[in-house]
């Protein structure tokens, strides 16, 4: 199969999977089926385009000319093939975990919901495969529509006020001053396209360089930089496999996705690190990353604390692209993929909880690792990863970036990322540790201390719910074991300069 | 090719296939033998670097086979198995997963011969002995463990912090000796020092100790700390500074100890004292006073584990530690009672006993090298020991005043693990040779001269008396329901009160600010409304409405644009 | 019969705990006092009687280690006192739920009496 087949197949294969789902609208079967086999198949290609990759890396498909040097075109790059096989990989698990939750918990609307699903899908993968700004462009603001109905799926009043958050801070930050930036720096340059090393040298200098850096990061809300980060937990009120798979690898992804396209092939590191552009980005994401983690100490509901930890993580990320070195790049691209295992293994720890009881606060959760020992095994697992300890996947992505924030000389970054992890710690890891050693306090305990019986029952949620986070929970344990390979096939985005 | 299998790996692998299997008994049996294919494979290991792996761009030590990680390998799986014979009718799957754990992981961590697999093994330590707290299933152990949690991972992400810096620097991520000159190399120094519980950074070990389970408590005390010295000892060996941080932590727990109700934690603070030699020996860096830090590490281990042994079986049979609440009990539990005292001669170092042979290295070469206050202060702590572990310990668990408890000898299993480790403590003492023989340097020591034997006996006679003086003149401290203060007090209740503080203003800055902008946000929208018309679902209006201010807002940043560009 | 007391009734008590009875009896914890001292005087006087050889100077007065010994473990014993009036706490200063004031779980432990069987 050629590149550039594979490439439109991408996007082709998300769109079928809507259509099916409105073809089989009465027929819950088929139509879960064939978004499963899709999924798969989605898969299956970009996996494909991975291998071809190093035969062929300059394979362009231009899709439709609106004017000359301004196309949506379509291109496959080690950063945007990382990205587009979490996000296909993870829509198999998501898809199944999705089917066991829709139905364990009686919701309404599966065939609306399956559709924007898949066109969030299409929409993901289009900006994962952009080969210029301008589609990308494109591709960011479809992703905030098609999911904008899977924010607002329960139709209560919570649902729509959140999901008018969710519209309002995403549309009016990409328009407001990411649209600005593009129209601004093809002003400057005359293209869009994203070019090693980046295009923006000797084309701007001095202060404007921050103030466009600036437009651009305040322009990509969907990387919740504060104080643009509001939407991310009101997006909480979707229904959990949205949490999981969209508002924490791609929706978010594509947020810090488009962050470190823009650093690395607009800007450019060198450039940046040349300039000195970014440092305010560095206190920034900094700060961002800690108070978000403050916030997310405070939340008693699981959802909102995973969701703030998501932005605390996300300026990870930011913070790899702002550090301007190598590393602190190569990080930012290692650390999207081992948050996305990790957290999407939270979120669905979290769903299947829900499912299970029908609890959503932490402190009511007290109790239940002993009731659902693998739903909090995996929650062990995938805490552990985001907070960065081995052997799990995500402590490399935390290397490499205190690696490169040695190179860049921010030491303040180290120690933001050091306090970081223990505020990961002191967030996530009371589940585990009142959920497998306090007793449940329903039926009092006789006396002050007295202990679990160690026979409670297992009461687990549905397969379906349970085995795709255990699932992930594992993926996050290979990610330590293949980081390595992940790393060697992200080198040249920040090798080889022009 | 790898001639030496890393025994980490088997501990590593049985912990996870462990709980898989069905009987509580085949899993303990499982647990002793463990550590003793662990010992023969250290036995057997060639010397030199092996398991060595390419990963992630970095070549990867899993075998650094000298004598100094042999012998701490060696008795990280003594310890390992004693406390695995100790545990034997422990049947949670969670606290006999988490042992194998945490000796895999410590014994890993000794063979690392990198700062990366150094920093893996460091962490899994961590993590995994958190649950041998947890598994005591009370609220006050839940937070306890997420203290000590905070303060071990916290050593982990500052040494990872350290390696990083140090990598960026040198280019190396070699486990060697480092110098103290650059920032990345204090940090791994910090890191090391938390774990091995230095000065203000101590409250963890006091704090956790007591909180594990019965015998959670044995296993922690074997390996967390001694990983640490390890370390010290592989890492800054020489390093002066550490005279001095050694011998400030082998005098203030003393005083600690003395006044402390919890049995527990008055060992904790006699371990913390111990450490302070250790780390004292590593400070001089002499082979001799290296060669006396393994062997105080090595015996250490041994009477220490007795220690919490005996103290766990009494708790195990009467259901507290508190020096309160007990008294008497050689009436009924005499075994259990002299294999505590032998314990308490061996910390005391009593000739014959396995602590007067380690520990005579370490005062022998600081003596050596002219360090006399550090030589003076080593053999105050000396009769200090002698006075919370040797005398404290025993006499008011076993003697004083009759509590009327009278519970049952320790069981079998007990007994049996706390004749053995006192056999190796009494060997060791006996026949040090075999000690001196595994120890890193090759060093002719003699520790039972006349002269040392009986400065020795009248050191420890005499404060004998003082105690017997001190008691019968009626001075000597109750024992009280109480605890202490410590430097713990000033993240427990310093720093939240310090936080709170902050938070509720903050919060209410926040509140105020939030709810102006609101204001106006809310004034810009309805101003929209006013402009495009109120009816239409609310959900529909207001993006939309918002959508031709930003269009407008960023027509005129185009020209704003247009207009820079001209300049 | 939970707690009876047989703490009296030597015949009851294990063998070993029945030899060691008489650390009970206060007359017999003077002789024990009377004897540590004659160690010491024994051990004070061997000072005399073989050839000392210490690293430092001040190691070679006659009854260094005795006078250092008792003297230490009195400065320990003052010193913690001293101590304990400065930084003693009831148990629950911290929090109601510390580890100082819960029971330990009767479910990991095996309490028995001696005459439980």
């Amino acid at each position: 199969m050629s590149v550039e087949l594979s490439l439109i197949l991408t996007l082709l294969i998300p769109l079928l999977a809507a259509w099916a789902n409105m073809i089989f609208r009465n027929h819950e079967n088929l139509r879960d089926g064939a978004t499963f086999i899709a999924s798969i198949v989605l898969f299956g290609v970009v996996v494909n385009l991975l291998r071809q990759h190093a035969a062929s890396p300059d394979i362009s498909v231009e899709l439709l000319s609106v004017m000359p040097g301004l196309s949506i075109t379509l291109s496959a790059e080690p950063l945007g093939l990382l990205f587009a096989t979490i996000a296909s990989g993870l829509w198999i698990i998501t898809h199944i975990f999705g089917v066991g939750y829709m139905r364990g918990n009686n919701e309404d609307h599966h065939t609306r919901f399956f559709t924007s699903f898949s066109l969030a899908i299409f929409a993901t993968m289009g900006i994962a495969f952009s080969a210029n700004m301008f589609t990308l462009f494109i591709f960011y603001e479809l992703l905030t529509i098609s999911t904008y109905p899977l924010v607002a799926h329960k139709q209560t009043m919570d649902a729509k006020k959140g999901a008018r958050t969710y519209l309002g801070i995403l549309m009016g930050t990409s328009i407001g001053f990411l649209l600005v930036a593009i129209i601004w720096t093809w002003h400057l340059t005359g293209t869009l396209d994203f070019v090693k090393g980046g295009i923006l040298e000797g084309k701007i200098e001095g202060p404007l360089v921050a103030i466009l850096l600036a437009l651009y990061v305040f322009g990509i809300g969907k990387a919740a930089i504060m104080p643009f980060h509001r939407w991310l937990p009101a997006a909480m009120v979707a229904p959990t496999p949205v949490s999981a798979l969209l508002h924490a690898v791609a929706v978010v992804k594509a947020g810090v996705f488009t962050m470190l396209k823009v650093g690395i092939y607009i800007f450019g590191i060198d450039f940046l690190s040349t300039t000195g552009a970014s440092e305010w980005l560095i206190w920034l994401a900094s700060a961002s990353i800690l108070i978000a983690s403050l916030i997310a100490m405070t939340k008693d509901n699981l959802k909102a604390r995973l969701a703030y930890s998501t932005i605390s993580q996300l300026s990870y990320i930011t913070l790899g692209m702002a550090l301007a070195t190598s590393m602190g790049a190569l990080g930012g691209g290692m650390h999207i993929a081992m948050h996305a295992m990790g957290k999407i293994t939270l979120f669905m720890c979290a769903g299947s909880i829900y499912v299970a009881t029908h609890k959503t606060k932490v402190s009511e959760m007290t109790g239940l690792g002993r009731v659902m020992p693998f739903t909090f095994a995996a929650f062990l697992i995938g805490s552990l990863s985001i907070i960065g300890l081995p052997p799990l996947g995500g402590s490399w992505g935390k290397w490499l970036l205190i690696v490169g924030a040695a190179d860049a000389g921010q030491q303040v970054a180290i120690a933001v990322l050091m306090i970081s992890s223990l505020l990961n710690v002191a967030y996530l890891l009371p589940i585990v540790g009142k959920g497998f050693f306090l007793a449940n306090p329903e039926p009092k305990p006789a006396a002050i201390g007295a202990a679990i019986s160690p026979k409670s029952k297992i009461a687990e949620a549905p397969l379906l719910v349970v085995l795709p986070p255990v699932l992930t929970a594992i993926g996050c344990l290979l990610l330590f074991f293949y980081a390595g390979h992940i790393q060697e096939f992200l080198m040249p985005i920040v090798t080889s300069g022009k | 090719m790898i001639d030496a299998f890393p025994p980490a790996f088997i501990f590593l692998i049985v912990a996870t296939l462990l709980p898989l299997i069905p009987g509580g008994s085949v899993r303990a049996t499982i647990m002793l033998l463990v550590p003793v294919a662990s010992f023969w494979l250290i036995w057997n290991a060639p010397t030199g670097m092996d398991a060595q792996f390419e990963f992630f761009g970095f070549t990867l030590t899993l075998m650094r086979v000298d004598k100094l990680s042999v012998i701490f390998g060696l008795i990280f799986s003594v310890a390992a198995f004693l406390s695995s014979l100790y545990a034997f009718k422990v049947h949670d799957r969670v606290q006999q997963s988490a042992t194998l754990f945490y000796a895999g992981s410590a014994i890993g961590a000794v063979f690392a011969g990198d700062l990366i697999s150094l920093f893996f093994f460091w962490e899994g330590t961590a993590i995994a002995s958190v649950f041998l707290i947890w598994a005591r299933g009370t609220e006050g152990a839940y937070h306890t463990g997420m203290r000590y949690l905070i303060v071990q991972i916290g050593s982990g992400v500052i040494l990872i912090a350290g390696v990083g810096l140090l990598y960026q620097q040198t280019g190396s991520i070699a486990f060697d000796k480092m110098v103290l000159e650059s920032l990345g190399t204090w940090l791994i120094f910090l890191a090391f020092g938390i774990k091995c519980a230095f000065p203000l950074l101590h409250n963890w070990l006091q704090d956790s100790y007591p909180a594990a389970t019965v015998t959670g408590t044995v296993v922690l005390s074997a390996f967390t700390t001694k990983l640490a010295i390890y370390a010290l000892a592989r890492g800054f060996p020489g390093t002066e500074i550490l005279i001095y941080i050694g011998a400030v932590m082998t005098i203030f727990p003393i005083f600690f100890a003395e006044i402390e109700n919890d049995l527990r934690r008055v060992l904790a603070y006699s371990l913390n004292n111990q450490l302070g030699f250790m780390v004292v020996g590593i400070g001089i860096g002499t082979p001799m006073a290296l060669n006396g830090t393994a062997a105080h590490a090595f015996a250490h281990i041994l009477y220490k584990a007795l220690l919490f042994m005996s103290v766990g079986a009494v708790l195990h049979r009467t259901g507290t530690s508190k020096a309160s609440e007990l008294g008497g009990l050689y009436k009924t539990m005499p075994l259990t009672m002299i294999f505590c005292v032998v314990g308490a001669a061996s910390i005391s170092a009593f000739p014959l006993f396995s602590g007067f042979v380690s520990k005579s290295l370490i005062l022998d070469a600081s003596a050596t090298t002219g360090h006399w206050i550090v030589w003076l202060v080593l053999v105050f702590a000396s009769a200090g020991v002698l006075s919370h572990s040797g005398i404290k310990i025993p006499f008011f668990t076993f003697f004083a005043h009759d509590s009327g408890k009278r519970p049952k000898e320790a069981p079998t299993h007990m007994l049996l693990a706390m004749g053995l480790t006192a056999f190796l403590c009494v060997a060791i003492g006996v026949y040090p040779a075999m000690l001196y023989s595994l120890l890193p340097f090759d060093v002719e020591y003699h520790p039972y001269t006349a002269s040392h034997v009986i400065s020795q006996l009248q050191l420890l006679f005499f404060a004998l008396l003082a105690f017997g003086v001190l008691m019968r003149a009626g001075v000597y401290p109750p024992e009280l329901r109480a605890i202490n203060l410590d430097f713990d007090w000033t993240y427990r209740r310093l720093l939240p009160k310090i936080i709170g503080t902050v938070s509720a203003v903050a919060s209410t800055i926040w509140a105020a600010i939030i709810g102006f902008a609101m204001r106006r946000i809310n004034n810009i929208i309805s101003g929209l409304y006013r402009t495009h018309g109120p009816e239409g679902p609310i959900a529909k209006v207001w993006p939309t409405g918002s959508m031709v201010l930003w269009i407008a807002m960023l027509l005129a940043a185009t020209l704003l644009v247009s207009f820079i560009d001209l300049m | 019969m939970s707690d009876k007391k047989i703490g009296d009734d030597a015949e009851n008590l294990p063998w070993l705990g029945r030899k060691l009875l008489w650390v009970d009896n206060p007359a017999n914890v003077k002789r024990v006092f009377q004897v540590l001292i004659l160690i010491c005087i024994g051990l004070f006087f061997s000072d005399f009687i073989y050839a000392r050889h210490g690293k430092f100077e001040f190691e070679q007065y006659w009854g260094f280690y005795g006078a250092f010994g008792f003297i230490a473990f009195c400065i320990v014993i003052f010193g913690a006192k001293a101590l304990r009036t400065l930084i003693k706490r009831d148990e629950d200063y911290y929090a109601p739920h510390v580890v100082d004031t819960e029971e330990y779980p009767d479910s990991g432990l095996d309490k028995a009496s001696y005459k439980d069987d």
